[in-house]
């Protein structure tokens, strides 16, 4: 592949990069805010809620986030959805990625030692402020590197989006690679692109998990 | 919605689950011999065959599974060879889910309490006794859970290879969308499907590990 | 301070009190000592209802903990709202210690002073630096629990119970989750925390430390009080053979 066909395609090529990042910068922020409200509301214990938000988080997480996305984009209009390709793609993995952040905070929540919550109801804590104080923080940071883990696997599905032509990175790679018949040299390259970016962003989050798991450290050795 | 469709075009969707059935599981088969080998490479003391293993690893859970698929697909096709489109699926599935299989292998074989082979060395067992009697039985033990659910994972992501053409539940259905104007009921058939899949696989998976844990004390 | 009446427990079919009696006076130091299992850390837990009782009273000032006054038949739950005020009254410490561990060590005993007790910002500071001073730890008072031993965790924790100013404090097992190093710091706070006139009910392995700082050492086996008195005579001199025999064999381990 030579240089000038890769300096000609630079625009779409950039511009399919930052779609690729919107959409995974919206859709992953949808889907952890969609999937925390949804493990606040498991915690209300409300049988029939309890029971549709298990229906939800188990169909979300148990069909192929492609079959999900068909569903939004073709299937949508018939139930009065339109949506552009793009709006389906972003709304497509906020839903898919908020039934496996609602686990990855029901796990954190669970993960906090009940001692801690025994140690705020010894000193007479509202229920309130133990939740906003000890379980939420405690909670948030049991649920960090999961949630880092997560968002990595979401950046990999963004490329799903381009089958349902979201003109993310790998619909104008695939684009240009028609238009230039260099098939071979465009995946190959936009292999090596993901390869990279996914290694830096596995490094980065590791780095923040790093950080902010420091406080789960039990107890520092005796100098 | 229009129920009718998902009935009429059950026997379709059946026969394409088979076909996603089967794709996955060779896939996850092929993808075991391949993580085993790499995780045994991960553990070789020459450093470059460590080191390879390590950047297949890293490569194949870096690149997405549609890059690397559609990779396979044009790259034998750059080389005149005329692949047939499911052996495309299936290596890329392979390759794929090896490189996660091998992290898992060689997380169970870490999980192995280290006294175990310490007692057996004391002992007097040689090397590849201890591997066969000990070590081996016991990481298998303890990789089924994560691997009953790489199963699961796999079988969702399946789903891509519609993309080399290959009949499984998503192409179908896509198919069917398109015949009969109805894609909700096209696609609703094709969830309740990997829902139903779904559902069997996470019941052996804990039930596998009820039974291994049982094993463990 | 604090009056124990014929208290029953029991967790599905187990009976794990049966009809303990126990009375703590004010600035009364008592040590409740027993095997595994014997019911020591459930009835502890009882006196600020982090268990509740099936039957019997657990009284501290004078009030009946738990569960509305009225007549023994009918139990109803105590208002929410009266337990934590309860509780504020009563310090306690727990064997793993259960900082908060994304607060600072400071924080973690100002944090019950302003959200509890509704101090200020400044005030609960201050309080709080004072409490870290009392058991040895002000220069430590920015370091987050994980950074800290289990002696000094543990020292945090009594500072910020009794921040709080109770009028009782319980320990459970205070120290034995700690390095055997770890343990003397913390007896020694426990020590002048007890020569303060703290009313104190201790559920502790620590036969020295009881032996020297209790005013009675209170001995339950199989979820009742064998018995209760000066640790002289509990410990070398009682008139109940599971109590002497139990005793004996800590003698013959700890005599070298």
């Amino acid at each position: 592949m030579s240089l000038d066909v890769l300096i000609r395609y630079a625009p779409s090529l950039i511009s399919g990069f930052g779609v690729t990042v919107m959409c995974w910068g919206v859709g992953g922020a949808l889907g952890i805010a969609l999937g925390f409200v949804i493990a606040l509301l498991f915690r209300l214990r409300i049988a029939p809620l309890t029971w549709a938000l298990r229906v939800f988080v188990e169909v979300f997480r148990g069909t192929p986030f492609l079959v999900q996305l068909f569903l939004l984009y073709a299937g949508g209009p018939y139930i009065g959805l339109r949506l552009s390709a793009t709006a389906a793609g972003v709304l497509g993995l906020g839903v898919y990625s908020s039934a496996y952040f609602a686990e990855i905070f029901r796990a954190g929540f669970a993960a906090v030692p009940v001692g801690q919550i025994e140690a705020a109801m010894s000193v007479g804590m509202t229920p309130r402020d133990t939740l906003l104080r000890v379980t939420l923080p405690g909670a948030l940071i049991a649920a960090t590197p999961p949630i880092v883990n997560m968002l990595v696997v979401l950046s990999k599905e963004t490329v799903v989006l381009s089958i349902i032509t979201v003109p993310e990175l790998m619909y104008q790679m695939q684009t240009m690679a028609a238009e230039t018949f260099t098939a071979f040299d465009s995946i190959f390259a936009m292999a090596a692109f993901y390869w990279l970016l996914v290694e830096a962003t596995s490094r980065v989050g590791r780095r923040v998990e790093a950080r902010v798991t420091a406080f789960l450290q039990e107890e520092a050795k005796p100098a | 919605m229009h129920l009718e469709v998902i009935l009429h075009s059950f026997g379709y969707l059946a026969q394409a689950a088979a076909v996603t059935l089967a794709i996955s599981l060779a896939g996850i088969l092929l993808g075991f011999v391949i993580g085993a080998g790499a995780c045994v490479a991960r553990l070789s003391r020459r450093v470059w065959v460590a080191a390879l293993a390590g950047v297949y690893v890293s490569v194949f859970r870096g690149v997405p599974l549609l890059v690397l698929l559609l990779f396979i697909y044009y790259f034998l096709a750059e080389f005149g060879l005329d692949v047939p489109a499911l052996a495309a699926a299936i290596g890329g599935l392979a390759l794929s889910s090896g490189a996660y299989q091998t992290e898992i292998l060689r997380g169970a074989l870490n999980a192995v309490p280290k006294g175990q082979a310490e007692a057996a060395v004391a002992l007097g067992f040689t090397g590849p006794e201890i591997w066969r009697r000990i070590l081996l039985p016991q990481a298998l033990r303890i990789s089924i859970p994560p691997l009953i659910n790489e199963f699961i994972l796999l079988l969702k992501a399946s789903s891509l290879v519609s993309v080399v053409g290959i009949a499984e539940l998503t192409r179908v259905s896509m198919n069917i969308a398109t015949m009969t104007y109805r894609p909700l009921e096209a696609y609703v058939g094709a969830a309740l499907f990997y829902l139903a899949i779904n559902l069997v696989l996470a019941g052996c998976g804990g039930l596998a590990e009820r039974r291994l844990a049982e094993g463990a004390r | 301070m604090i009056e124990i009446r014929g208290l029953r427990k029991r967790f599905g079919a187990h009976e794990v009190l049966r009809g303990v009696d126990l009375s703590i006076a004010a600035s009364e130091v008592v040590c409740l000592i027993g095997p595994s299992g014997s019911g020591k850390s459930t009835l502890l837990r009882c006196v600020n209802f982090l268990e509740s009782y099936d039957a019997g009273e657990v009284r501290v000032a004078g009030q009946l903990i738990g569960y509305e006054e009225g007549p023994d038949e009918i139990r109803r739950p105590m208002a929410a709202r009266r337990l934590r005020k309860m509780r504020r009254e009563i310090g306690m410490v727990f064997q793993h210690f259960n900082l908060w561990p994304h607060m600072s060590a400071l924080n973690n005993v100002a944090e019950p002073l302003r959200r509890v007790r509704g101090l200020a910002h400044a005030e609960a500071y201050e309080r709080a630096l004072a409490m870290l001073t009392r058991v040895g730890l002000a220069d430590k008072a920015h370091a987050f629990p994980s950074r800290l031993s289990g002696g000094q965790q543990q020292r945090v924790a009594i500072a910020r119970a009794l921040a709080m100013q109770p009028n009782v404090m319980l320990f459970d097992e205070p120290t034995s989750a700690l390095d055997p190093e770890l343990v003397g710091e913390v007896l020694e706070v426990m020590k002048s925390l007890a020569a303060e006139g703290m009313t104190m009910l201790i559920v502790t392995h620590e036969m020295g430390f009881a032996a020297n700082v209790a005013k009675r050492i209170a001995f339950i086996d199989e979820g009742r009080i064998l018995d209760d008195g000066p640790p002289r005579r509990v410990l070398h001199e009682s008139p109940e053979p599971r109590v002497r025999q139990f005793f004996q064999t800590y003698h013959d381990r700890n005599s070298f």
